[in-house]
């Protein structure tokens, strides 16, 4: 039986190939984008991540005992994630928005259904589903992270980190983190746990790549 | 003559694919396979399934299918070759054992292909436009290689410090001898259909639009005499064998070197991915265009002495 990662990449290979061949997102990656359009989308990443932790914790709540070494890399990555959404806020006063038009900024109907689901599938269905929701997040930073950071900054000419740390700083970190996501998701032998991260695994491409095509 | 009503053919011709058209010729008991990969056209692992399930099902019914013949329904494109966005993500989740999974599932797919003499069918392949590492691994080993003169093919994995990992050394070696494998594979250069057939990579090269007029006179020129050709391919096989264990031995070894791309690597990797997309997406210039860049791109390197991989230009 091949481990479980392998399965994973294998079943949920043609959301991620949508994802990165939707138009919208490799003209994205290609050219960067304009202004208006990239403080949308730093507008909807902010509650992305600011809701990051909070599913997390509802999940990890709820995982079973059994699965303590899920638990435990949820607590680690929570706390390694505390705090991000402000590095957001940072890009977004960077290019011109402030703090508080962050915080009452309405987010798209894309990001809510996201939010909504991963809470929803966190709390109803079955915890282990965040991982899906991991996965996807990490695979969309770690793989094209890096080219969509240069590319902005190339087209909206800014110096250094400033205005992307957020996205740049995350397509370094996590590729660290795929591999740590690829060991713990191959302790999980429950078959039930990996139908509900490969179920939210499609969800979540598909309404993150809903949300970049609508900004 | 094997027509339609063939209860075993129906279960085969009635299968639903995503990503292949089947179509079947009873005067000669030929089947066409036209692969149609969505979004980009390379050997996705969905992709590689479908095809794995039709192989299995001709050779479950032996007898069944007198000729294979494949070609591409994607427009400028024959075939990319590896899911290069998969192998970054698989990269940078160090995850070797996937990354050798999907190496090992393109071996069985050269495999069948290498075995279908002894299977009693003919393989024919039709490239009508750029197919390129994997994609052209994959052309190797058919009985009956036809080229549409605008077809470019190439294996440009040394561009990002890898190598063709999927029968590439095994077939160029035994089709064109070691000196043209050294240059095809170590210099990542591109090859025009002409190019490629001075060197006995292809059989037949035809103006673009008789593709489908060669596979015919192909078929019927082979049909007549097919377990003669058959019998005579086989024992070509056993004068210059390619074994499977040679063949998984090397993949394993590219798996384990992907391992080891660097950043930058992995970069360039991801800049062809995104011109496979692109070309899929309906823009003219696709990986092709983007390895003629990343060329120029190299040779100023070296011109300002950065000592980034040589490269050579398109040649003779």
């Amino acid at each position: 039986m091949q481990p479980f990662f392998a399965d994973l990449v294998a079943r949920t290979d043609e959301a991620r190939r949508d994802f990165e061949t939707n138009p919208v997102v490799l003209d994205a990656v290609a050219h960067g984008m304009p202004l208006p359009r990239y403080r949308a989308l730093l507008l909807e990443l902010y509650h992305l991540v600011w809701h990051f932790n909070p599913i997390c914790a509802a999940a990890a709540s709820r995982i079973p005992d059994e699965l303590r070494q899920v638990r435990y890399f949820l607590y680690e990555h929570m706390h390694e994630e505390s705090g991000h959404e402000q590095w957001v806020s940072n890009d977004l006063e960077a290019v011109g928005v402030a703090h508080t038009k962050v915080l009452d900024h309405q987010p798209s109907v894309h990001t809510l259904a996201l939010l909504g689901y991963n809470y929803w599938s966190a709390d109803r269905c079955n915890p282990n589903s965040v991982l899906g929701m991991m996965y996807t997040l990490e695979v969309i930073a770690s793989v094209y992270g890096g080219t969509f950071a240069e590319a902005i900054r190339q087209s909206l000419l800014l110096e250094g980190d400033r205005g992307v740390s957020f996205i740049s700083s995350h397509a370094t970190m996590d590729a660290e983190h795929m591999a740590e996501l690829r060991q713990i998701l191959n302790t999980i032998s429950d078959e039930a746990a990996h139908e509900a991260i490969v179920n939210s695994t499609l969800v979540n491409f598909h309404y993150f790549t809903r949300m970049f095509e609508s900004i | 003559m094997r027509d339609a009503s063939d209860p075993r053919l129906a279960v085969l011709m009635s299968r639903e694919y995503k990503y292949l058209r089947l179509q079947w010729s009873p005067t000669y008991s030929a089947l066409r396979l036209r692969t149609f990969v969505k979004p980009i056209q390379c050997y996705s692992l969905a992709a590689m399934s479908e095809l794995q399930s039709v192989f299995s099902y001709i050779s479950e019914n032996p007898g069944l299918v007198k000729h294979y013949v494949m070609s591409s329904d994607v427009q400028g494109v024959f075939n990319f070759g590896g899911d290069l966005s998969l192998f970054v993500l698989l990269i940078r989740a160090r995850d070797l054992e996937s990354l050798r999974m999907y190496g090992r599932r393109c071996i069985e797919l050269v495999w069948w292909m290498e075995n279908a003499s002894k299977l009693g069918v003919h393989t024919t392949v039709l490239v009508q436009g750029d197919t390129l590492g994997g994609g052209l691994e994959s052309v190797m080993p058919f009985h009956k290689v036809i080229f549409e003169r605008s077809a470019q093919a190439g294996f440009p994995e040394v561009l990002f410090n890898l190598f063709p990992g999927m029968g590439a050394w095994n077939f160029t070696i035994r089709k064109a001898g070691f000196s043209i494998a050294n240059e095809m594979i170590l210099s990542g250069r591109l090859y025009t259909a002409e190019q490629l057939q001075r060197r006995q990579l292809v059989d037949v090269v035809v103006d673009d639009g008789e593709g489908e007029a060669a596979i015919e006179a192909t078929i019927a020129a082979v049909n007549p005499r097919l377990r003669g050709t058959l019998a005579a391919l086989e024992a070509r096989r056993q004068a210059a064998p390619v074994t499977y264990e040679a063949l998984m031995t090397i993949v394993d070894q590219w798996a384990h070197t992907a391992m080891q791309l660097t950043d930058r690597d992995l970069r360039l990797m991801e800049r062809l991915s995104r011109a496979q997309a692109r070309k899929a997406g309906g823009g003219s210039a696709g990986a092709v265009d983007e390895i003629k860049r990343i060329e120029l791109d190299t040779a100023w390197g070296e011109e300002r002495g950065t000592g980034i991989t040589v490269w050579g230009g398109l040649g003779s």
